[in-house]
């Protein structure tokens, strides 16, 4: 039971139910049945906003109080995509100031940058407004305080996609990767911005980028994100396709070994076997592969010895023999020891 | 003494490891009854806490600690019916929970509200409890969830939540599978539509972002993959270089447990996420399951039941139930197998498949 509305007026625990604008309305309760499941104990505060706010909803009353009320429904619970929506719909029918509304959901989103309604409804809002002009700013903001926040980074794909804002986005990108090279996100967005502009196609920016990865590698070899960003751009045009690149990664495996690049390795014999089966290539890979399972990648030992039978038995037997020279070697050397 | 000693720490080790299933069955229990005020942002979510609970019961072979006729008539409440004019149809599915104010009922028809609609995840959801607790769906209005899910799906094949409009992403693309598959009936969605929204998905690092262009994510390319797979149209999908490249994105997610994406921590719930895509693609029995299954004991908490995200970590419904769907797939003794693309038991699995013979049998002995 409340508090007398003495107490209350006195503690300036105001309640929904005190205040004379809201006379009119019946508040609705909410209504589980006899045998309500995962209930949530509400205190009373939370039940009388709520109860309001269903007394509204009901009646689709488009008013001012309305809209006051859907921030406090919010402040309570913002992941509740009804208030959401209704405040939308009240929005548009009371013609509400979008800057303000745009001020307000940047708050909003800066306490709970985890909620999907929050950026839903930013998105509404810039599309209304068709202003985009301040998304990649507080986007960045928000990547600030956590630089791998989903949400954010699919704001930001939008935003940047729907209102052609590529031009800077690589240059963010890499200021990211020079705070963290590590950062996931932003290898995909690396790759995001450049497939839309540029594209892979043109030689010199394909070298740029493997050159990009090779630096980066160079700098923090255990990194599976540069690893996959360089085996992605490459391998529908195959892996042992970019000139000189095998060497590199063969010096590279000396001095900044990892199980990334020894699985780059194996995947680049495996393209080579595609277009060229030779024992000598399926051996190399062979090689690597029973390296990562018993040394280097062993978490995945079984993976990598899978990995082996299955390049065996898909190679092995139509893999062309030894060259004459190897085999004849081999035979001198056998002969000497 | 050395020898004591080393009996002590081994014990310790053990005591740390051990699964303590009577607690996670009080856990659910608990989860099913009250949670406190700071649970409030679940509200419109309701059922899928319930579905985690239940079905994290059933894994661990415990429902008949709860009453699952009282169980069955609230669900069924929140059916969202036509009205009789049927000028609803389009919102039509399971709610969430009580929260837009509607009077209770288990029955028809529905009560006109100018906002009440269905929820993509509830529906889904609403149906896998029903399921799972054995009843035959004959109270679900088929026509009407499969208008309402039909009226949810976008030009690019992806679904909104909500006939209001919300985001649109691979979630509800396997919310929409799981109904279709548990209805039998694919005529409430385009599956062609949905396969190119999955395959424009495929990331340059050959795992399954949220959409085109987005992260590859644990999340996602399960969503993905499940979807195909109870579509049955994976092979046809996906060819075999492309399943090897998916099978090497995800087996590279497990450190310990399995993270979501590179470079980032491990979480308990991803021992499904992930072990069940690999399952699925045929390969979970070639990673570590001794890691795995000691990261996610690690999340357990030992007092209160549960397990969290993290260790040391407050417990919650959803990685209770994946941390056991994890532990199920590892073959864990006390628990039952969990479906990998249809997540619920195998057992409800079945009585689903009982279910939709005798559908098919109704259909043809009428004709």
């Amino acid at each position: 039971p409340r508090p007398p509305l003495l107490c209350r007026k006195l503690s300036g625990l105001y309640f929904i139910e005190d205040r004379k604008e809201w006379s009119d309305l019946e508040p609705v309760p909410q209504d589980d049945g006899p045998n309500p499941v995962v209930k949530i104990a509400y205190s009373e505060k939370f039940t009388d906003v709520f109860d309001y706010f269903r007394a509204l909803l009901k009646n689709d009353e488009k008013s001012e109080r309305a809209f006051t009320l859907t921030a406090e429904a919010i402040e309570l619970n913002a992941a509740n995509y009804t208030v959401w929506h209704y405040r939308r719909v009240l929005l548009q029918a009371l013609e509400k100031d979008l800057r303000q509304e745009m001020r307000y959901i940047t708050a909003i989103i800066e306490e709970q940058p985890k909620n999907y309604q929050v950026w839903h409804h930013r998105r509404m809002v810039v599309e209304w407004l068709s202003d985009p002009s301040e998304e990649l700013e507080f986007i960045a903001d928000i990547l600030s305080q956590d630089a791998k926040n989903y949400h954010a980074w699919q704001h930001r794909q939008w935003v940047i996609q729907e209102y052609k804002l590529w031009d800077s986005e690589l240059e963010f990108v890499e200021r990211l990767l020079e705070e963290d090279v590590r950062n996931n996100s932003a290898w995909n967005q690396r790759h995001f911005v450049i497939s839309h502009t540029t594209g892979y196609s043109d030689p010199a920016i394909l070298d740029r980028e493997v050159q990009y990865c090779l630096c980066q590698i160079r700098k923090a070899p255990h990194n599976e994100s540069v690893w996959n960003y360089l085996k992605g751009i490459l391998q529908d045009r195959g892996l042992s396709s970019h000139p000189g690149l095998l060497e590199r990664v063969l010096e590279l495996k000396e001095t900044q070994c990892s199980p990334y690049l020894l699985a780059f390795l194996v995947d680049s014999y495996e393209d080579a076997l595609e277009t060229n089966n030779t024992r000598a290539t399926l051996n190399q890979a062979q090689e690597v592969c029973a390296l990562l399972a018993q040394v280097k990648d062993t978490i995945r030992r079984e993976y990598w010895l899978f990995l082996g039978r299955s390049l065996e038995s898909k190679y092995g037997p139509t893999a062309a023999p030894q060259s004459d020279a190897a085999s004849s070697d081999a035979a001198d050397q056998q002969e000497l020891s | 003494m050395g020898g004591e000693d080393e009996e002590r720490g081994k014990l310790k080790e053990f005591e740390q490891i051990d699964f303590l299933k009577d607690r996670h069955v009080r856990f659910f229990q608990r989860s099913l009854q009250v949670l406190p005020e700071r649970y409030s942002s679940l509200e419109t979510t309701r059922l899928t806490i319930v579905f985690f609970a239940l079905s994290g019961l059933d894994v661990l072979d415990a429902l008949h600690v709860i009453d699952k006729d009282n169980m069955i008539e609230w669900i069924y409440s929140l059916q969202v019916l036509p009205t009789e004019d049927e000028s609803n149809m389009q919102r039509c599915g399971f709610r969430g929970s009580s929260h837009i104010g509607l009077p209770y009922s288990s029955k028809g028809p529905g009560m006109a509200h100018p906002y009440d609609s269905g929820h993509i995840a509830m529906t889904y959801t609403g149906l896998a409890s029903l399921l799972l607790l054995g009843d035959d769906l004959s109270r679900v209005n088929k026509r009407a969830c499969l208008t309402g899910l039909k009226a949810l799906q976008l030009e690019d094949g992806s679904f909104y939540a909500v006939p209001e409009g919300s985001e649109n992403d691979m979630r509800f693309i396997y919310c929409a599978a799981c109904i279709c598959y548990m209805l039998d009936d694919w005529s409430g969605m385009d599956i062609h539509k949905a396969i190119e929204y999955i395959r424009r998905s495929m990331s340059y690092d050959n795992g399954i972002g949220q959409g085109a262009g987005l992260e590859s994510h644990g999340g996602s390319t399960f969503c993905a993959v499940a979807s195909l797979r109870l579509m049955g149209r994976l092979e046809e999908t996906l060819s075999e270089r492309e399943l090897d490249r998916i099978r090497r994105w995800c087996i590279m997610r497990q450190q310990t447990g399995f993270h979501g994406r590179p470079n980032k921590p491990v979480d308990t719930c991803y021992s499904f996420w992930v072990g069940a895509t690999l399952e699925l693609l045929d390969v979970f029995q070639y990673t570590n399951y001794e890691k795995n299954r000691n990261y996610i004991l690690s999340t357990q908490d030992r007092l209160v039941g549960g397990f969290a995200k993290w260790p040391d970590s407050h417990p919650d419904p959803l990685h209770a139930y994946f941390g056991l769907c994890g532990l199920s797939l590892l073959g864990e003794p006390e628990l039952m197998k969990v479906h990998p693309a249809l997540n619920v038991t195998q057992r409800a699995f079945q009585h689903l498949q009982q279910l939709q013979q005798a559908w098919r049998d109704n259909v043809s002995s009428c004709t």
